[in-house]
Formats: C-alpha cells, structure tokens, sequence
C-alpha cells in the first residue's frame, strides 16, 4: 500500500488570547508534529482539556495555528472544505431535514443528481441499519441513531479524511461499544483515513491502528503506539488476549501521568 | 439541487408512524391516553363555565350592582341586539370586521418588512449597530405618548390608525427576527461547511430553517402587542371598530357594551394566538426538540 502521507502537522503552535482580566493567554499546542498515513485509523489520547479537539478544529479549517504547518496532500489548509468530513461529540443534526435528507446534504447542495448519490445514501442507510427509518425526523430518534445519521452524513461524501471528535462520548456504555463495532466494520469496507479523538484507552485499542497519546497543556504527542491487534477486531477476543493488559496498562500509565500534570496549578 | 431543501412538511411523518415509535423518541410525560389526552382542556372548560356561573349569579343574586357589572346574560342580549341594529349607525359585524382589516394589514405589513429587516441585522453587525439604538428607544415606548405626532403626520384617516398598530408589532418582530438569527449554533454551521456549504448556502439553508421556531414565537408576541394597541390605534378619531366602541360606550356608561366589546376583543386575540400555534406545528415541528 501507499504509505504516502495523508495529513501533516508540522510544529503547529495555538493559544488562545487572554480573557478580559488576564495577564496572558493559554498556549494549548505546543510543537505538535504528527503524520496520517492514507487509509490508516488514528487515535488522539490524552486528558481531558488538553487540546486534542483544537487539532481536530485546525485540520477541520475551523480555526487557524498561530505556527507551523498544516497540510492535506501537501496542500496548506485554509479553511474548512468538504474533502475533510467532521462528527462532533454531539450528533448536531438539522432537525428541519429527515434522516435521508440529512445525510445527502452535502451532495445536494453540491448540486449533484440524485441518481448519484441516491444508491450510496441507501447504502450507508443500510449499513448504518437506518435503512427503516430513512422518512423520520431526528428528534423522533434515539441518540445512538442520531450519531448513526452524523457518520453517514460526514462519510457520503467520500472525504479524503474523517474527523471523529470524541463522537461516542455522550453515549451510554453499551450503545457506545454497539457504536464502535458498526464504526469498525463501515471503516473496513471504506478505509478512509480517520482522526479519532476520544479519551476512552479501550476504544482507543479497539478501534485504532496507531495511538498518538498526548501531554497535558500545552500539548505534544508524549508517546506513540503501533496497535498489534490484527484485524478483524472482535471486542472480546481482545480483552483476553494477553497483550493486551500490558498495552492498556501502559497507555493508562501515561494518562495517569499527564492529567495529574494538569491537576498542578500553572505558575503565575 | 438546492431547490429540493426546501421545508416540506409533508416529509413529517404521520400520526400513525408516530405511534409506532419507540417510547423514547416521545417526550410526553404522560401515556397518550384518552383521558391524559383530554383531562388539560377539559380542565379549562370547566373552569370557564364555572367563571360564567358565578358571573351570572353575581347579577342574579344581586351581589353586585348590574351597572357595574352586567351578568353574562345581559351582554348576550346587548350583542344580538347590536347585532340586530348596530351600534351608532354601524353594525356590529363591521366594527369588528373593521377592527380586524386594521390590525391584519398592519401585521401583514410589520412581518413583511420586520423579519427581512431583523434577519438582515442579524446577519450584518454594521447594519444592527445603526439601528438598534433607534428601535431599543421606541420598543417599550408607551405607544399611546405618539398619537398626537401620528394625528399631525397622518391625520385622522385609516394611515394613523395603521401606523400605530404597525409600529408596536413592526419594532417587535425586528427584535425577534435579529435573535432568531443569533440562535444559530455554531456546530451546525461547522457542519454545513464541512460538507461544502458556501456563505449564501449556509444561511439558506442552516440560518435560516434554525431560525423559523423562534420567528413564529416571536411574530405571535408581537401580534398580541399590536392588538394590544388596537385601543390606541381607534381612539384617534375613529368612529367605528371595537376599540372605539369600548371607549365610546364607557363615556354613556354602557358597561354592557364595554363587556361585549372586551370579550370580542379577547376572543380575537385568542384566535390569533391560536391560529400562529398551529401554524408553528404545521411549518416548524420541530420546534423546541433537540437534535
């Protein structure tokens, strides 16, 4: 396979400017390198608040680095573009629209046909098992099915990368790890480069090729880890497999370490 | 094609589909029983009828003096014969159709021109620094202070009384308008850009179906307050409408009258309220839901 990469961070610096009364703004990246290989499935770990969202917003073109580089295929990226999709933590859906007309949205308005997009929005219906409730409206939903409809609806246009920004994370335990074998098995039929953001160590071994876990603020990638688990995944399988207390423990052991560096007052 | 997001309701589903929804999906606090179904308006007619009852027996009884108070029966026989003979040489049905015409092309006019107005405020922080100051100092103004300006700029014709109407429900619905904008999230407008959406595109289609919950809420306050200035609008002058015929009966001491006149007046104002509820439900269901 091509390892050409995909994304690319290079030293990218942010903070964000004082609020009204303080002396200095927060830096929340500092130095931030990392690389996404075509096809591959990438996990961001790290403790809570430390700026794990803020390179999703920067890549997604939400928002701009105050330094260094951020390119797509070697192109800087400039603003937000369809070529790389989003899934928020919350399903963030037009509540105007039903669910099929919710995921062709970006199709439609890009003006094409709908026998165009038409077979593929079935498809992801169906692979979604929305298939039945394709005429509802979102509210008639539940929040799992509702963050069914915002994957479909970020992956139908195909985008080169897929932004998942902690998208489980508002779910209760068990609709989360159903979320997360119906990820895994859409993600192996479209390979589609994906950062996943998540501060949850399991879904992070479950789902990802390579882990990037990340330091308390200001942020740098402490410690990177190749997932050895071979695909297909099976979430039991995995639990038992002896490997497989050892990488936890280790990620664990970083997490630990980093957000209790977040728990320490900065100095004034 | 852009054309095909346009709202259609008929993609609501049905109440039959509904029903074969999971318990979830409904945020009722009750079962949709027949009796929780009724129990609320039922209520309400009763304590109606009760209300009535006691009315009528405070004149029955002659608890209260019937000038002051005339009992309910005594306002019914006053509209049949007003409907009868009219009152001052008009008939009732056209002080009330009068009154309507007034504050219905007044509204028609102040939504026409508010909502563009508000919206594009919204949208254009210059424009809304320009005029807010001007529509923040006339809003609570007591719009019965203008009726000597608007009889020196308009006279005493049909303009003055349109005018008084369209100002209090016009600067309202500007207000309304200029928030319902606000009210977009920004993930929503992420999201429209992350799957391609241009500016234009943006506000057609995410701004602007975000924001019709909030513009009916907010065109349904300001109808009641430019029916509210209905009073003030017909006491310039006029010699016909209810408003008029409230005031115009109070100075002969016709409390009968004045009672039937309020109770039109009320009942109208219901009406409407009424009519813009349905027509959220019809056109933005879902208002007030998450998603």
């Amino acid at each position: 396979m091509n390892q050409e990469s995909r994304i690319r961070l290079e030293r990218v610096g942010k903070s964000f400017s004082a609020p009204a009364g303080a002396e200095r703004g927060t830096a929340v990246l500092a130095d931030v390198s990392l690389e996404l290989a075509s096809g591959e499935f990438v996990c961001l770990l790290g403790p809570s608040g430390c700026g794990k969202s803020t390179i999703l917003n920067l890549i997604a073109g939400f928002e701009r680095a105050d330094s260094g580089e951020i390119l797509l295929d070697g192109r800087a990226i400039r603003g937000p573009g369809p070529e790389r999709g989003m899934v928020f933590q919350q399903p963030t859906l037009f509540p105007w629209l039903s669910v099929r007309d919710n995921i062709t949205f970006g199709p439609r308005l890009a003006g094409q046909a709908p026998a165009r997009y038409l077979p593929e929005s079935e498809r992801y219906l169906r692979l979604m098992g929305l298939q039945d409730f394709a005429s509802h409206m979102p509210w008639q939903l539940s929040g799992g099915m509702r963050q069914r409809v915002a994957l479909a609806r970020a992956w139908l246009p195909n985008p080169e990368i897929l932004l998942m920004d902690e998208p489980f994370g508002a779910l209760d335990a068990q609709t989360r790890l159903a979320m997360q074998e119906l990820l895994n098995e859409v993600w192996q039929t479209t390979k589609t480069t994906v950062l996943f953001v998540t501060h949850d160590v399991d879904e992070a071994l479950f789902l990802a090729d390579r882990i990037l876990l990340m330091s308390a603020r200001p942020a740098r990638i402490r410690q990177e880890l190749v997932v050895p688990f071979a695909r297909p995944r099976d979430p039991e399988e995995m639990v038992t497999d002896s490997a497989y207390g050892k990488i936890k423990r280790d990620i664990l052991h970083g997490v630990r370490e980093e957000a209790a560096k977040a728990l320490v007052p900065e100095p004034a | 094609m852009a054309s095909e997001l346009i709202l259609d309701p008929s993609q609501c589903p049905s109440a039959a589909e509904k029903a074969m929804l999971p318990a979830h999906s409904h945020s009722h606090p009750h079962p949709p029983g027949w009796r929780a179904r009724f129990r609320q308006p039922l209520i309400g007619f009763a304590s109606v009828a009760l209300a009535l009852i006691v009315w009528q027996l405070s004149g029955y009884l002659a608890w209260v003096d019937p000038l002051l108070l005339p009992p309910p029966s005594e306002v019914f026989r006053t509209a049949l014969e007003l409907l009868d003979s009219g009152y001052r040489q008009t008939p009732l049905w056209q002080h009330f159709l009068i009154s309507v015409a007034r504050a219905l092309s007044a509204f028609a006019a102040a939504i026409a021109i508010g909502v563009p107005l508000g919206l594009g405020m919204g949208l254009a922080p210059t424009l809304n620094a320009v005029l807010d100051p001007f529509i923040q100092f006339l809003r609570p103004l007591p719009k019965i202070a203008l009726i000597p300006l608007v009889v020196v700029w308009f006279g005493i014709g049909e303009s003055s009384k349109f005018f008084l109407i369209f100002i209090s429900s016009f600067l309202s619905i500007v207000v309304g308008a200029v928030a319902s904008v606000a009210s977009v999230s920004q993930g929503r407008i992420r999201v429209a850009q992350t799957l391609g959406a241009t500016r234009r595109q943006i506000f057609r289609h995410v701004v602007l179906p975000n924001a019709l919950p909030e513009l009916f809420t907010s065109v349904r306050l300001s109808i009641g307050i430019g029916w509210t200035s209905l009073i003030a609008a017909e006491m310039v002058a006029a010699d016909s409408g209810l408003g008029w015929m409230v005031i115009n009966a109070g100075t002969y001491l016709r409390t009968d009258i004045v009672l039937l006149g309020i109770l039109l007046l009320g009942l109208t104002g219901y009406f409407f309220d009424w009519l813009l509820v349905r027509l959220q439900r019809r056109f933005a269901p879902w208002a007030g839901r998450d998603a």
